[in-house]
């Protein structure tokens, strides 16, 4: 288990590219044992093997171990978060996906949002959870239970896939009443405008029966202050 | 500050569908593809007639060799996944030569076991349900059509059906002969007529068809791609496959040997021995309920080889080998229709063909099997002598894997050697295969020399995969 970390710890230290023999030497293992630990370091996805298959990087997964950084938002972003506050009278909450943890940045001080950990624990039963999840190649590596908090929460893998789905083709994720029974959500991807990463999401919080069937109008001025805020979170 | 290696932004095998079967999917696909129910019924009588007394020791060789061969895999599925493949796998030890050796040995092997695959659960079917040669051509025309859709519908729906086939085919045979053993010997003439051990030699040669009964295990490795967790889940897939395969031929081989224990010259004396088991007991009913698993595990069979085996042309196709439009894969099935929709077509017509044509159906399927073994020896023999060369290559060699090379690629002369000068059908085959390979090979090496040297096409890390890096 030490060694394990040691070996994770070396790979961080040393930087991508780092082979084996050089883990051994520098950590003083035994080649064999080293070998066993990197193999299973990258059987567990925390590393991978780089295409020459000598080099060793951390991999995705390994940003799950990293504490998010502390960020402070932009002035201007936080003028386009009053400005739709202003417009609607539901709750507008802004979060970020950095490390592909999904974290509040800015909570509506009139409506807050359920429990931060909560959130960030069960993505898929959120509208923001589900902008993350629908962007991963395969979701079960950021889900870890279906939890069950409402009769409405989607807990059948192949239910939620196909809501996923649905998130990727209508670019717009929604919850109704599946965390509290009376409230529901709509979120929209703000993304890089250099490379269409997702950084960020958007997200309205209102009366679960509204968010069933919402009112377009209401989206696009979702979908509207999420293109503003592209800019200025990139 | 290092430089390493440049990322891609996409796989080199794009196009599948990337890390979403579970490790009971993979490893029923490597199940199926050693089809241990077939086996269990067949072999050990073949077996004995070699090795007489020592028939569990044949096996038990056999179990040890094919251990050997799923560690030497392993030392590959542990550090990269490859759609391809042992070629794939050869390619990192041994260049591109004897990748492209193995590649053609892997399309033989998993071309011929698919199409034996296809004939012994059309030939099985035919027995359940009566009738002449057209029956059977008529199956294996159905069994074709069911397999191709299977392998072109989604890897995932087809491993679950191969999966839930090949657990039904296997817990029949399994308390078929629980039963036949829990029956005890059949009663012999009164004279204790104990079968001769014959030594070493009669356990070498009865481990040449006891081998014969593993080959496919490994074809877990073509899934590699597409496995959640590959470089836990296929090397564990692989191994687990040659450990339950062994013991199921060892209960199987103790099954019979007992049944046959007072009964002059033993199991080596019978022909059919299961079904005079259970004709000897009054159990009429276990002829049919043994032809219903055994068509069943051959129709898993079919369709566990038909998804390598298109993999393994996608593959050749994607390193520039084989025709580029083979490399194509299904846009919302992602899989490579069209090298499933070339392939399976040919495999059911290598059966259907000379059946119809009135050569009987049985010793098409035994031509079949034998011919297919020759290809998997070779493969196997490629890919453990990679092994070692390859862990030096990337810094990584340790004692075991030379020991486990050294043990392994003799035995698999030996037994190689064995087999082709034993059945001279195969030897005229693998000539045959191999000379058609040095002409391409040849071709290529004049027209595609880039192409050559770069073979051996796996799923390689990608900027998203390494953290930091996402594009």
């Amino acid at each position: 288990m030490r060694s394990a970390l040691a070996v994770l710890e070396e790979v961080v230290a040393a930087g991508p590219g780092v082979t084996a023999k050089e883990i051994s030497t520098a950590l003083g293992l035994p080649p064999a044992t080293t070998y066993r630990l990197l193999n299973l370091l990258v059987g567990e996805e925390y590393l991978v093997r780089l295409p020459d298959l000598r080099g060793f990087a951390l991999g995705r997964r390994a940003a799950r171990l990293a504490l998010p950084a502390v960020t402070t938002l932009p002035t201007a972003a936080r003028g386009v978060l009053e400005h739709l506050r202003g417009m609607v009278r539901w709750g507008v909450h802004l979060a970020s996906f950095d490390n592909d943890r999904l974290r509040i940045v800015d909570p509506d001080p009139d409506h807050p949002p359920g429990d931060a950990d909560l959130l960030a624990r069960y993505p898929q039963a959120s509208a923001l959870g589900r902008l993350l999840l629908s962007e991963q190649p395969d979701w079960r590596a950021l889900v870890r239970e279906l939890r069950t908090f409402t009769p409405h929460t989607v807990t059948a893998p192949d239910e939620l896939t196909a809501r996923l789905a649905e998130v990727t083709r209508d670019g717009l994720a929604r919850q109704c009443g599946e965390l509290r029974v009376d409230r529901g959500c709509l979120a929209v991807a703000v993304r890089a405008p250099a490379d269409g990463r997702l950084v960020a999401g958007l997200a309205l919080s209102g009366p679960a029966h509204r968010i069933a069937d919402p009112d377009p109008e209401l989206v696009e001025q979702l979908r509207e202050h999420a293109r503003r805020l592209e800019p200025l979170l990139a | 500050m290092r430089h390493p290696p440049s990322l891609r932004d996409r796989s080199p095998v794009h196009g599948l569908e990337r890390r979403r079967l579970g490790v009971l999917d993979v490893f029923a696909q490597s199940v199926s593809g050693a089809a241990p129910s077939a086996a269990m019924a067949a072999t050990p009588v073949i077996v004995a007639a070699s090795a007489g007394g020592a028939t569990i020791w044949s096996f038990a060789v056999a179990t040890v060799l094919a251990l050997l061969v799923a560690a030497c895999i392993g030392r590959f599925t542990r550090r990269m996944a490859a759609p391809g493949g042992l070629y794939s796998l050869t390619a990192q030890g041994l260049g591109p030569g004897a990748a492209f050796a193995c590649g053609m040995a892997s399309l033989l092997g998993y071309g011929l076991l698919c199409a034996a695959a296809v004939a012994g659960a059309a030939t099985y079917l035919t027995v359940l349900l009566g009738g002449g040669r057209w029956v059977t051509v008529a199956a294996a025309l159905l069994i074709g059509i069911v397999v191709a859709g299977l392998a072109l519908r989604g890897v995932r729906v087809a491993a679950r059906v191969v999966l839930l086939v090949e657990t039904v085919a296997i817990t029949v045979l399994v308390v078929v002969f629980a039963l036949l053993l829990a029956g005890g010997s059949l009663p012999g003439t009164g004279e204790t007529t104990a079968a001769p051990v014959p030594g070493p030699a009669g356990i070498a040669a009865g481990v040449l068809p006891a081998v014969a009964a593993f080959i496919g295990f490994e074809i877990a490795t073509s899934l590699g791609a597409e496995a959640r967790r590959p470089f836990r889940t296929v090397p564990r897939a692989v191994g687990a496959t040659a450990a339950v395969a062994g013991v199921l031929y060892l209960f199987a081989a103790h099954t019979q040997v007992v049944g046959f224990a007072a009964t002059p010259g033993g199991l080596a004396g019978q022909s059919e021995p299961v079904l005079v088991l259970a004709g000897a007991r009054g159990w009429s009913w276990i002829p049919t309920v043994l032809d219903l698993g055994l068509s069943m595990s051959f129709f898993a069979c079919a369709a566990a080889t038909a998804n390598a085996l298109a993999r393994v042309l996608f593959s050749l196709a994607r390193d520039g080998v084989a025709p580029q439009a083979l490399g194509r894969t299904h846009a919302r099935f992602r899989t490579p229709h069209v090298a499933v929709s070339v392939s399976v077509p040919v495999a059911v017509g290598v059966f259907a063909v000379p059946v119809a044509l009135g050569v009987p159906a049985w010793s098409v399927l035994v031509a079949l099997l034998t011919l297919a073994t020759s290809g998997f020896l070779v493969a196997y023999l490629l890919v453990c002598v990679a092994a070692p060369v390859f862990l030096r290559r990337i810094g990584e060699l340790t004692w075991p894997a030379v020991a486990t090379t050294a043990v392994i690629a003799p035995a698999l002369i030996a037994v190689l050697v064995a087999f082709v000068s034993g059945t001279p059908r195969a030897a005229t085959v693998l000539g045959a295969t191999a000379l058609a390979s040095l002409g391409w090979y040849g071709w290529l090496r004049l027209r595609r020399r880039d192409t050559l040297d770069a073979i051996g096409v796996y799923d390689e890390t990608v900027a998203d995969d390494v953290h930091g890096r996402a594009a």
